[in-house]
């Protein structure tokens, strides 16, 4: 019996170990997020996909350019913030309404429960990141532009700004438990839920996690869905229900981007 | 080189200096902070008391945002524990979240004591002992306890 469920313990460390491998590859060859794009890049992915094509063309229309982000399952969550943070470098009263609410954000998640002590660890990279990125900064937007990107694409900056903005999600979700229990499907509980989507890293986001994360940092978000839908266009959705995009991004299956409207 | 990762363990090592969780401790090696030793001392209360059970942490440059790896060194007798002292718990596998630290995790480990759970075994025996013969299991634990005075 204890020779089996020592095999079973070396097949686990045998998948995380391929897991591993996987992660490798993709991280050695795509950037956390990318450089600016022509949105018409697309077209090559999808050549000779005749649904995918109509639709990136409809797409072009509004759209000009596209920003990848790695596909490690951090994707929605690091491209809002890049987003965000760079609607927020050129709006100055929105970056200080936004500073204002994330230094009081701590405070609050540690009366919802959570442990001061790691917390204050994100809390500090994040406040740091946002400070690093103030629209006051010497040298102006193109400079304040290239630290945003350079911070981004510094794994160990770019992966704490996502755990934060998970710990807020997190946190919304406990905070209102009672609405969101509606999003959630099967028999799991928020308090389930949280630990296991939202709050581990590499952990896709879906509705739920935009919507919390939008509500608690009052921040709009328009998706634009490229799938296989029928209709040759592309659906948008905006989180909030109602609200005023800041943040522009474009979901195709199992995957967020960042998109530049005309 | 300070690397987010590094940074972090030394914080979580001060902080188990000045705030020291009861019945349990643990120090970065001589040479590696990526590397940890650590003893839990059995619950009381348990079949478990009295036991020191040492046991390794092995960290990566992802650390918070991947767990680190936990072994048990020395022998244990415990539905959740592989025979090569691997620990099947979930907040060390899908339930682990960047704000747990060693003291947490060392914390959590020893209530996994307390508290087994049988129905996701890593070691089947033990795991039908605790639900079908109690006082098998608890003498089977014992001699792991007194193992862990000679290891």
């Amino acid at each position: 019996m204890e020779s089996f469920t020592q095999n079973d313990g070396n097949r686990d460390e045998l998948i995380i170990q391929q897991k591993r491998d996987i992660e490798k590859e993709i991280s050695d060859t795509t950037p956390l997020v990318s450089d600016q794009l022509p949105l018409t890049c697309l077209y090559a992915e999808y050549s000779g996909d005749e649904v995918f094509t109509a639709k990136i063309q409809d797409l072009s229309k509004k759209y000009k350019f596209i920003r990848r982000t790695r596909p490690d399952g951090n994707c929605f969550f690091r491209a809002f913030a890049y987003s965000y943070l760079e609607y927020l470098i050129s709006n100055s009263s929105a970056y200080q309404e936004f500073k204002k609410l994330a230094e009081e954000s701590k405070e609050k998640l540690v009366q919802l429960g959570f442990p001061s002590f790691t917390l204050e660890d994100f809390h500090e990279t994040f406040m740091e990141v946002i400070q690093r990125v103030s629209p006051d900064n010497l040298g102006g937007h193109s400079t304040v532009q290239e630290e945003l990107h350079k911070i981004f694409n510094e794994q160990g900056y770019s992966d704490y700004v996502v755990v934060y903005l998970r710990l807020i999600t997190s946190g919304k979700l406990q905070e209102e438990a009672d609405f969101y229990q509606n999003f959630i499907e099967g028999d799991l509980t928020i308090e389930a839920f949280r630990h296991l989507e939202v709050e581990p890293m590499y952990k896709e986001s879906d509705h739920i996690h935009i919507i919390a994360l939008c509500t608690a940092l009052g921040a709009g978000v328009r998706v634009e869905y490229l799938d296989r839908g029928e209709g040759g266009t592309v659906k948008a959705h905006d989180f909030p229900e109602g609200s005023e995009p800041r943040i522009y991004l474009i979901y195709r299956p199992g995957h967020y981007d960042i998109l530049y409207p005309n | 080189m300070s690397t987010p990762a590094r940074r972090r363990l030394m914080r979580d090592f001060k902080r188990l200096q000045e705030d020291p969780p009861t019945g349990v401790s643990g120090a970065p090696t001589d040479n590696n902070i990526m590397i940890w030793n650590a003893v839990i001392f059995g619950p009381h209360d348990t079949p478990f008391e009295d036991g020191t059970f040492k046991l390794t942490i092995e960290f990566t440059e992802e650390y918070p945002n991947k767990p680190p790896t936990v072994r048990f060194v020395s022998k244990v007798f415990h539905p959740n524990v592989y025979a090569d002292g691997g620990i099947c718990l979930d907040i060390l596998q899908n339930r682990w979240s960047p704000t747990y630290d060693v003291s947490a995790i060392l914390t959590s480990i020893q209530s996994l004591l307390s508290d087994p759970n049988p129905n996701s075994p890593a070691n089947s025996t033990a795991a039908q002992l605790y639900k079908e013969n109690r006082r098998e299991y608890e003498k089977r634990v014992k001699a792991c306890v007194e193992q862990s005075f000679i290891d």
